[in-house]
């Protein structure tokens, strides 16, 4: 039985709109990520799954709960220790035209991380590692004294996950990295990706709207809806036999890229639009629009507990829906 | 049987400090009636920049049309005036774009800016203009369309807004819809109601439309024929079972590979595309894949292959079609 | 696909080795250098700086080319109109005002960009910490500026003037450049806290937060060097801000202690002449005036359009 790498107990971070309203964004997530593996974080926008990478980094307070890092809350930690322990998580950011500052030469994006920190002091040592980095994401030293304009987005991507190897982390929230890239060079981050895990031993929180590229990158994925995880299961397992009404239309709303499969599956298409995030109700999220919606989904929320084995749903209904009473 | 569209070896540049950017290089293509056709194609092929010639919506300069034509209806569309485009933009070409919230004018009430496409093209009177606007939002599968023509933008969601666009796109019952990414934007839930709606209308009015993406899932699920962009050119056009059941351009073959399917196993890995596009800035004399291609050959590099039939629908512009070469267009990756 | 005859070699698979990597052909423009080639097309923003260097070289030099020294005076050659001898003709003690308004522009030159030199330190400085700081600590030293800041200006001026001033004839250029700058760094506070407020929120703050950086290395080299566009355009906007206020201050006998000229103490002095028909006298220091405020506005307005983005061809 392995020691989770981190462990998330709780969490809320909620966001003060005025008026004494709060726009709960994520609204007590619980789940580990174990060493070496890639947990995925799925939803659609809005379910909160961007706040939840953001916080568990700790780039936003959170209003509640842990992440338990090497036996510490990471929230309890003094601003010093937090600079240490930054050392160990870092994060890639979704936009790779946005996330590198257009004013500094990539070599000096790159070595950020080492000089906020003081690694090198010798300039020619601080020039090799840069280029060993932009050699491990395929660029290579011809690259280092360009600006981000001068390269694609695949490229900045990449330049943006150098960097954020800089410092040798275990630990790296991958913050829709794909979403503004072409479907070829998505492929191109995803394999680079899943290289470095496997040569450098890292561990990956995937968060993406794109259910594909998920079930390619994770091992265990959690799907989102409104702040809350509704389910949790091994990769394969969520996606051959999901539960949750929501996550069933969600599978479903992919098109495949093949016609015929395509044009003659059977559809579950969701009416309305997800409600606001700005004090919700305390019943189940999805109540309005679910298609088994019972008297009890309006009043109580339901809890993520285990149904089968290594499978969590949050649902009233979901010993049914496993039992194939419902359709 | 004549084309709603028929465009002849269309090549368009952009004037730039460093010189010329062949943005287009040399495209043909055409739309029957009732038809879609979903142009494919990544970032820079310049897929975005050929729909915004088709109506002259192009910044001109530093954009200009270097050579062919575009005939709607028989007229040449490079030829007109901005006043002849005016009456054919929105009337019988109408666009969608990527973010409908931008798209909008937010400080405008929804059925103001749907009135106002109405009244532009069409000779109603109040009542009626009022009366069409309803019905607009009906065909776009509004809920309670009284109640939201008095709502701004911001007071919808994005998959609601994206719908008020097709309304305002579709008010004069145009012959073509021009479609540019109208789902990136957009959640996989309401990207498969706006499909659906966009398929309802095609059934209802007849409406051909042009879609433009780079999503393989959604031109599996819509379009009748598909064309694929690459720097600039069109390297195969077939129809929707051709193209994915049988690429015969690498670059296709790859393309297809390097989507991830839900049905995948886990060890099947994804195929990707090392390098990126040709700079247009200069591009390059021969087959633009070139750089990329594993299968490239010699006479690839500075010779343009030429289209090569396969069927009466189904083409590709590569010399692997060319009986002299060793290895076969076939077998590309899926 | 026929037509011409290839030999059967050119249909070899082309062998790759290791992958190489993507050339970038374009050669590299840096922010600065494309923001200078769109500045030397604007013809408007290109003569407004040449007539600075112009005029800057010439406040240097000029003072020397005529023979005569600024403060000689000659009571024999009294308000003399401009002639062979003294091109711009002399004032009432006599001196030539050739050189004088020479050296008044440098005055004028060194108290304007002096004094927007400063406005720029303190705005950076007060600006770049507001905006880093929590939003009560923010607010709180906004709100202190904009006290300062409504504080009449000419009120100001004249009080420092008045307490500071030696002989009561006049003011020292430091004395001119401190009470110019007292209130004046406020609005570069303004835009400097707006501009970081703004970047700060940028995706590439917010990595290099990610990466443990304090806020002052995120101010230091990612908000201020990206921010220096608008505050240069500021600056430039600045400069004749100020030549005009002492050209003001100097027309209200505030000005500097004679026989210092400045612009502003040349056109005081000229306006006696006016009613007796010696134009020049107040003529030429305003013209001076009047095509260093028009040079250092259109090169203003020409680094706002070259720095605009959106205009990048």
């Amino acid at each position: 039985m392995k020691r989770p790498l981190i462990s998330v107990r709780n969490l809320k971070k909620y966001f003060n709109v005025g008026r004494g309203k709060f726009l709960k964004a994520v609204d007590g997530i619980s789940f580990d990520i174990y060493p070496g593996e890639t947990f995925g974080l799925v939803g659609e926008s809005g379910c909160g799954k961007s706040t939840a990478g953001r916080t568990i980094i700790r780039l936003y307070e959170p209003t509640d709960g842990e992440t338990i890092f090497n036996d510490k809350n990471i929230y309890d930690l003094s601003r010093n220790e937090m600079r240490k322990f930054r050392r160990d998580f870092q994060m890639i950011f979704q936009n790779p035209y946005a996330s590198l500052d257009p004013r500094m030469p990539v070599r000096d994006i790159v070595a950020e991380p080492l000089d906020i920190h003081n690694i090198y002091s010798n300039s020619n040592e601080r020039r090799r590692r840069v280029i060993e980095l932009l050699n491990l994401v395929g660029l290579d030293e011809k690259h280092a004294d360009r600006f981000p304009h001068e390269f694609s987005g695949g490229q900045r991507q990449r330049i943006g996950i150098a960097r954020a190897l800089a410092l040798n982390p275990k630990f790296i929230v991958c913050d829709e990295p794909m979403s503004a890239l072409d479907v070829s060079i998505q492929a191109q981050i995803a394999n680079l990706l899943k290289d470095l895990q496997r040569n450098l031993g890292l561990t990956y929180l995937f968060i993406a709207h794109d259910l594909s590229i998920v079930r390619y990158m994770s091992d265990r994925v959690g799907v989102m809806y409104l702040g809350h995880i509704i389910e949790l299961a091994d990769s394969g397992d969520l996606y051959d036999n999901p539960i949750h009404p929501y996550t069933q239309a969600l599978l479903s709303a992919i098109p495949i890229p093949n016609p015929q499969e395509q044009r003659n599956k059977h559809r579950i298409v969701l009416g309305g639009d997800v409600p606001s995030p700005i004090n919700p109700k305390e019943n189940c999220r999805f109540e309005g629009r679910c298609p088994y919606v019972l008297d009890v989904c309006k009043k109580k929320e339901p809890r993520l507990r285990e149904v089968k084995k290594n499978h969590f749903v949050a649902c009233h209904r979901a010993n049914e829906i496993i039992g194939g009473m419902l359709n | 049987m004549g084309k709603l569209l028929d465009v002849k070896d269309l090549a368009i540049s952009f004037q730039t400090c460093f010189g010329e950017i062949e943005a287009i290089r040399g495209i043909s293509f055409h739309i029957n009636k009732g038809e879609t056709v979903a142009i494919v194609g990544e970032s820079g092929c310049g897929k975005s920049v050929m729909s915004g010639s088709l109506v002259q919506l192009l910044q001109m300069p530093p954009a200009y049309y270097k050579s062919g034509k575009i005939l709607f209806q028989g007229e040449d569309i490079v030829q007109k005036s901005e006043k002849e485009m005016r009456d054919i933009r929105g009337n019988k070409i109408s666009m969608i774009f990527q973010d409908p919230v931008t798209s909008l004018n937010p400080t405008m009430k929804i059925g103001k800016q749907i009135i106002e496409g109405i009244v532009k093209h069409q000779d109603l009177n109040k009542d009626e203009a009022r009366k069409k606007t309803i019905e607009m939002l009906e065909l776009v599968s509004i809920p309670q369309p009284e109640k939201r023509v008095v709502q701004y933008p911001h007071e919808l969601s994005i998959g609601m807004c994206q719908r008020i666009m097709i309304a305002i796109a579709m008010v004069s019952n145009p012959e073509l819809l021009i479609a540019d990414e109208p789902t990136t934007a957009l959640d996989v839930t309401v990207q498969a109601q706006i499909l659906d709606i966009m398929k309802g209308i095609q059934n209802k009015l007849g409406t051909s439309i042009i879609l433009i993406t780079h999503d393989l899932g959604i031109v599996a699920d819509m379009s009748d024929r598909v064309i694929i962009m690459y720097a600039g050119k069109f390297v195969e056009e077939g129809n929707v079972m051709e193209i994915f059941n049988n690429p015969m351009h690498p670059y296709t073959g790859k393309l297809l590979g390097s989507v991830p399917r839900l049905n995948m196993s886990r060890s099947e890995s994804l195929h990707s595309i090392e390098g990126s596009p040709p700079d247009l800035y200069k591009p390059p004399a021969g087959c633009p894949f070139f750089d990329r291609c594993d299968k490239a050959m010699y006479i690839c590099e500075h010779n343009m292959p030429k289209r090569n039939y396969h069927s009466d629908t189904h083409y590709s512009c590569c010399w692997l079609n060319c009986p002299m070469a060793k290895d076969t267009a076939e077998g590309n990756e899926i | 696909m026929g037509g011409l005859a290839f030999k059967q070699d050119m249909f070899e698979k082309v062998s790759r080795k290791s992958h190489k990597t993507v050339e970038i052909k374009r050669p590299t423009i840096r922010y600065w250098e494309g923001v200078w080639h769109r500045l030397r097309q604007n013809k408007l923003a290109m003569t407004g700086l040449i007539i600075l260097i112009i005029m800057g070289i010439m406040s240097i030099v000029g003072t020397r080319i005529s023979g005569y020294r600024y403060y000689e005076q000659d009571l024999t050659k009294i308000n003399q109109a401009p002639n062979s001898d003294y091109r711009f003709g002399t004032d009432e003690l006599g001196r030539d005002l050739f050189s004088r308004v020479w050296l008044g522009t440098r005055y004028s030159l060194i108290i304007g960009i002096c004094a927007a030199l400063i406005d720029f330190l303190i705005g950076v400085l007060y600006g770049g910490i507001a905006g880093m700081s929590s939003r009560g600590v923010d607010v709180a030293m906004m709100r202190v500026a904009e006290i300062i800041y409504s504080i009449p200006h000419m009120l100001v001026v004249i009080l420092i003037s008045v307490v500071f001033s030696t002989s009561g004839t006049g003011t020292s250029v430091f004395i001119l450049i401190l009470a110019m700058t007292i209130t004046g760094w406020v609005p570069m506070a303004n835009l400097v806290r707006g501009q970081v407020l703004q970047l700060k929120e940028s995706e590439y703050s917010l990595a290099a937060e990610s990466l443990g950086a304090s806020k002052g290395w995120i101010l230091k080299k990612h908000i201020i060097p990206n921010a220096l566009g608008p505050i240069l355009i500021n600056v430039t906007i600045t400069i004749p801000k100020a030549i005009f206020s002492e050209a003001t201050l100097s027309f209200m006998g505030l000005g500097l202690q004679p026989p210092s000229p400045s612009l502003g103490t040349l056109t005081n002095d000229g306006l006696a002449g006016m009613a007796v028909g010696r134009y020049y006298q107040i003529v030429i220091p305003s013209i001076f005036i009047s095509l260093l405020m028009f040079s250092f506005n259109v090169l203003g307005d020409g680094l706002r359009d070259a720095l605009d983005p959106k205009l990048r061809r």
